[in-house]
């Protein structure tokens, strides 16, 4: 742990960022989770509610913004303080997209609740949804605590989401030619997975940030874009 | 990476009996600016000063060690003091002019080392000293007023033209800025920026902002040692030693 600021206002206000961004990832965790009920047991008020958590989570992702807006004018962070101040607007963002998959998901419930009980795809759906919250509330415990090695652990289980990701459209290819009749609905289904998938993805970058806030060090592949331009 | 121009190698200095500067080792670049952070009482202002042997002026205080400036040891009894410091120029923390015009302050440290040989040449010389300075503008029509008539940022500027007069080859700047305002600061740190194509400099600053602004390199002291010396944006990004952490983000250390 390191040691404590010596304006003491300093440490609070980073405090305050970080119980912000725990506080949004909380609300997204459960929007993805009731998106994922509502589709097995469809319910359009609930639909109507899941959709509105969207302006508490953009609220808390300007908040998170903003405070980190002004503890750069007023403190100029150095080194660790400076990367625990501008990585959460990076996981506010990506925060704020997580909700944005999980509003979209539930959209759809209202065309994909009349699906056979026997489809398959739901179920696939409902395991993307368990093993992508366990990973957002890994996450969240690796940057509350700076776990680097959990945060590690989270990309192991992104694979299971991108297996299942696969299945999903695969059996969806298969069921189409067999029953042309659900083909709206399970085109919905693939966007669905697709949004899970996405879920996964931008919780990755999460962890890769965490690693970054304690390390320093970028995990994201990158080309030095002076190797890129045509006139070097 | 160019040869160093300023090689320390186990420098201690002590204080009669205090030991402010323990086994050192420091490359200075050059063509670039070297910021010495740390915290008050850590060695840093010393070991500027051994660099131009301006300790020497301090009865208490003696080196050991090697400062050597282009591979010459500066403290090889044979080198004369005063030539050294024309090679070595020194800014300090006060704008400190002396009571002279405008115009004598730069010509001065010309005049004591013979630099030129006739007066165009001197007023040449000032000129593009005051013009490197970014002062001559300002000054242009008024170099025979006294150089404390200047504003605090401009009588700066007037002792680092002084200090680049005689073209040295390092200048040594211990907190220029500490006692200007913000504007005259960002005039200041413009002109430092625009002096390392030709000198090389080495400032000792408590600000980390200007360390992070203007300086290429940043050695951290502290207690007399040097705990980190590296590129300033690594210093100041990911610094490798807690204590150099500790400090630079304002921790209890």
């Amino acid at each position: 742990m390191p040691h404590q600021h010596i304006v003491k206002k300093f440490d609070k206000n980073l405090e305050k960022i970080k119980a912000t961004i725990v506080e949004m990832g909380g609300l997204v965790g459960i929007q993805v989770n009731d998106a994922t009920a509502v589709l097995l047991s469809y319910d359009a008020a609930e639909v109507d509610r899941i959709t509105a958590y969207d302006r508490i989570i953009n609220g808390l992702n300007k908040d998170i913004n903003d405070r980190a807006e002004i503890l750069i004018v007023r403190r100029q962070p150095m080194a660790l303080d400076l990367r625990q101040t501008l990585a959460p607007i990076n996981i506010a963002g990506e925060l704020e997209r997580i909700g944005d998959h999980a509003k979209s998901t539930a959209k759809r419930a209202h065309i994909i609740h009349n699906l056979p009980p026997e489809d398959a795809t739901l179920d696939m759906i409902a395991q993307m949804s368990m093993i992508t919250q366990a990973m957002l509330g890994d996450v969240l415990t690796a940057y509350a605590n700076a776990d680097i090695d959990l945060a590690a652990k989270i990309t192991e289980k992104d694979n299971e989401v991108d297996v299942l990701y696969k299945q999903i459209v695969q059996t969806v290819i298969e069921t189409l030619s067999k029953t042309p009749d659900t083909a709206e609905s399970l085109i919905h289904i693939t966007l669905i997975a697709r949004n899970f998938e996405r879920i996964g993805d931008h919780i990755c970058n999460i962890a890769r940030y965490v690693h970054q806030i304690a390390t320093g060090e970028d995990l994201k592949a990158s080309v030095d874009p002076a190797d890129l331009r045509m006139d070097k | 990476m160019a040869d160093p121009i300023v090689t320390a190698r186990g420098v201690d200095i002590f204080y009669d009996t205090t030991q402010a500067i323990i086994n050192v080792d420091l490359d200075i670049l050059p063509n670039k600016v070297t910021a010495l952070i740390g915290p008050s009482g850590c060695g840093k202002s010393t070991f500027l000063r051994a660099i131009n042997r301006m300790n020497d002026l301090i009865p208490i205080c003696r080196m050991t060690g090697e400062m050597k400036i282009a591979g010459q040891d500066i403290y090889d009894p044979k080198v004369d003091v005063v030539a050294l410091r024309a090679q070595v120029g020194m800014v300090f923390q006060k704008p400190n002019p002396f009571p002279k015009s405008i115009f004598e302050n730069v010509a001065y440290g010309l005049k004591i080392h013979k630099m030129t040989t006739s007066k165009t040449e001197l007023q040449d010389r000032v000129e593009w000293s005051l013009k490197n300075a970014g002062l001559w503008d300002e000054v242009a029509d008024r170099l025979d007023q006294p150089g404390n008539s200047l504003s605090g940022g401009q009588q700066q500027r007037l002792c680092i033209a002084r200090a680049i007069a005689v073209k040295p080859r390092v200048i040594l700047m211990d907190e220029p800025c500490s006692a200007l305002d913000p504007i005259a600061t960002a005039v200041v740190e413009e002109l430092i920026d625009n002096l390392r194509k030709d000198y090389t400099i080495v400032i000792v600053t408590h600000s980390m902002q200007q360390a992070a602004r203007i300086s290429q390199r940043t050695a951290f002291f502290h207690l007399g040692t040097l705990v980190e010396f590296g590129d300033t944006k690594t210093i100041f990004t990911t610094p490798v030693d807690e204590r150099t952490q500790n400090y630079i983000t304002g921790r209890i250390g």
